[in-house]
């Protein structure tokens, strides 16, 4: 499974303003679906946040959730201008977030694959201290594309 | 009474906080935090004040039906329920405005907005 061709430039915003938990989420949301559906889906990512954070340390958020509002996977990427604080794993400010939302049922366990694949690249992004490498959409895929090709190097 | 389109937003909500509880466990085996105790307990409180909200006859078909199936409530795509892969009948499929279950599985049926 290659995670950049589940990218669209489209829903990846580089330049986010919001200074505040639930405005990137709302942000991240509002990518990709609008009205009740984002209200659900946007309901369903807070409640989730109570369980604990996404935020998975170094600078790096995950939010995710299974919602009836998608049919099918869908990906937001966010990266916030000056980092927030999302009550991370590490107490760190957090400023790239990667927002994956699955539907209920999900007969190829793609959205587990799809998180332990973002798992992956991000610790490659930390690694390589890569966060604000990238200035546009193209430029985040294309660096996402590098990093999994990498990673399957390695195996 | 709220409207029935009302009390399928309450049962949406409900059904997603059920998933989120029921992947809690899969969300902590790839490393992510999660507070059994206040956290979980938020969201069991947010659960009991949602099925407060749905009318008792929707809440316990809900719960009725969610002891059979982890997913209870299922998408009508193409005239068929995606819990069951059964065929609706054609009486089901003229009220995506109301809550109706599967005449087969039981799951409480929904219609996508396009």
């Amino acid at each position: 499974m290659n995670f950049a061709s589940l990218l669209s430039r489209e829903r990846i915003n580089l330049e986010l303003k919001s200074t505040k938990k639930e405005e990137v989420l709302k942000d991240l949301v509002y990518m990709i679906k609008s009205k009740t559906d984002a209200e659900l889906i946007y309901s369903t990512l807070l409640k989730r946040e109570e369980l604990g954070s996404t935020g998975i340390g170094k600078s790096i958020a995950i939010p995710h959730c299974r919602s009836l509002a998608v049919s099918k996977l869908e990906i937001a990427v966010g990266r916030t201008v000056k980092p927030i604080n999302f009550n991370a794993i590490d107490k760190k400010p957090v400023s790239l977030f990667f927002l994956i939302i699955a539907p209920p049922q999900d007969p190829g366990n793609q959205y587990l694959i799809t998180l332990g694949k973002i798992v992956q690249i991000s610790k490659e992004i930390t690694k390589g201290n890569l966060i604000s490498k990238t200035k546009t959409p193209d430029e985040f895929i294309s660096l996402i594309n590098e990093i999994e090709k990498g990673i399957s190097k390695k195996r | 009474m709220p409207k029935e389109i009302d009390i399928m937003r309450l049962l949406k909500r409900l059904f997603d906080l059920d998933n989120l509880i029921a992947d809690k466990e899969a969300d902590k085996k790839m490393g992510f935090k999660i507070d059994e105790e206040v956290g979980l307990m938020s969201l069991k409180k947010e659960r009991a004040s949602l099925l407060k909200e749905i009318p008792i006859e929707y809440a316990e078909i809900y719960e009725r039906i969610k002891k059979r199936y982890p997913l209870a409530i299922a998408e009508v795509k193409n005239g068929f329920c995606f819990g069951c892969f059964q065929q609706l009948p054609t009486e089901i499929l003229t009220k995506s405005n109301e809550i109706v279950s599967c005449p087969n599985c039981g799951r409480i049926l929904f219609w996508r907005e396009e």
